[in-house]
């Protein structure tokens, strides 16, 4: 009767599930078990897979962030873009040199001072492409979404500074009807 | 992501989202196999397929920041989809998916999620989602969990 119980038990393993922790105690001598574990297994872990986790940290991070607007006047396109250079390369002059353009004016767009031109974007999207091919699935699309939702966002949350403006500057002068 | 419908072979795209407040009141033990409402107050995500609201499976987790882990705390598909004759495969796997997507987005290469299954089942998640044990947890870590993701991406 039992082993009948068993192999129930196991064909059902994906149904009802109860993984909660029925006390403190049980929590907390889990984590300490677990945590310890876990520290040694990164001490090993190799640089390739460390590289790995972070760049589909990235490519969470920006598909998040496309999700829905968001108005808070942080700089995401540069702000990822860094994150995604620093993680590969040692230095960020190297990343310049792979896609042929200066150190000063990669530093321009890092830092907010220049705007990336499209040629940039697209030199990106070739190198993120051929990166992320051992890593995830990465649509080329990304960082042309990422920097024109920065832009829409942006615009659209600093209207009252524009709007009286530019609005002065347009007018309908055919009649619609 | 997909799904597969085991007698045609069929795959089929789905959506994994965040359970509304109005919703918890339909996800009663008899479908569910726990009474849902008692997770309201909790982090919980059901699996549908695209286009459809009927829900084949749900996971509740606890989010633990301070050890880069994300706890499974209850895990269920729809009963029609447990044991030999289940109706559709890969809803608990990419259920177990979606939150080590949450553990690598907020933790990257620290991401973990656990779970604290019964002892008779364990050995199902240590083979099928290459889970490791330490004492009465299974967890899956970087690289595993990477290939975890990955798999229900492509699958």
């Amino acid at each position: 009767m039992d082993r009948k119980k068993n192999i129930i038990r196991v064909e059902d393993a994906e149904y009802g599930v109860d993984s909660r922790y029925k006390s403190n105690k049980e929590r907390e001598s889990d984590a300490s078990a677990l945590l310890e574990k876990r520290l040694i297994k990164m001490g090993y872990l190799p640089k390739n897979q460390i590289i790995r986790a972070k760049l589909m940290q990235l490519k969470f991070k920006m598909d998040d962030y496309l999700k829905e607007p968001v108005y808070d006047g942080q700089n995401y396109f540069s702000k990822f873009l860094e994150t995604y250079i620093d993680t590969i390369y040692s230095k960020r002059s190297g990343f310049a040199k792979d896609i042929d353009i200066t150190p000063v004016r990669l530093s321009q767009v890092i830092n907010n001072h220049r705007e990336p031109k499209d040629e940039f974007i697209m030199k990106l999207m070739i190198h993120s492409e051929r990166v992320y091919t051992n890593v995830c699935e990465f649509h080329k699309k990304t960082w042309f979404q990422v920097y024109f939702h920065e832009k829409i966002c942006d615009t659209m949350s600093r209207q009252e500074e524009w709007l009286p403006k530019i609005g002065k500057h347009v007018k309908i002068s055919e009649s619609m009807v | 992501m997909t799904i597969v419908e085991i007698s045609t072979g069929r795959r089929h795209t789905i959506e994994i989202s965040s359970v509304e407040s109005h919703e918890f009141k339909f996800l009663g033990k008899n479908r569910y196999f726990f009474d849902w409402n008692i997770e309201k107050n909790q982090e919980v995500y059901k699996l549908c397929m695209t286009e459809s609201s009927d829900i084949l499976g749900l996971i509740s987790l606890e989010r633990i920041p301070s050890e880069w882990r994300i706890h499974i705390r209850l895990l269920t598909v729809s009963t029609e989809n447990k044991g030999n004759e289940k109706k559709y495969d890969k809803i608990a796997g990419n259920l177990i998916a979606h939150a080590a997507k949450i553990a690598v987005a907020e933790f990257g290469e620290f991401a973990c999620v656990s779970l604290r299954p019964k002892s008779q089942i364990a050995q199902h998640y240590i083979d099928k989602y290459d889970m490791s044990v330490t004492g009465m947890t299974l967890s899956i870590e970087v690289p595993e969990i990477l290939n975890l993701i990955n798999y229900y991406d492509h699958g």
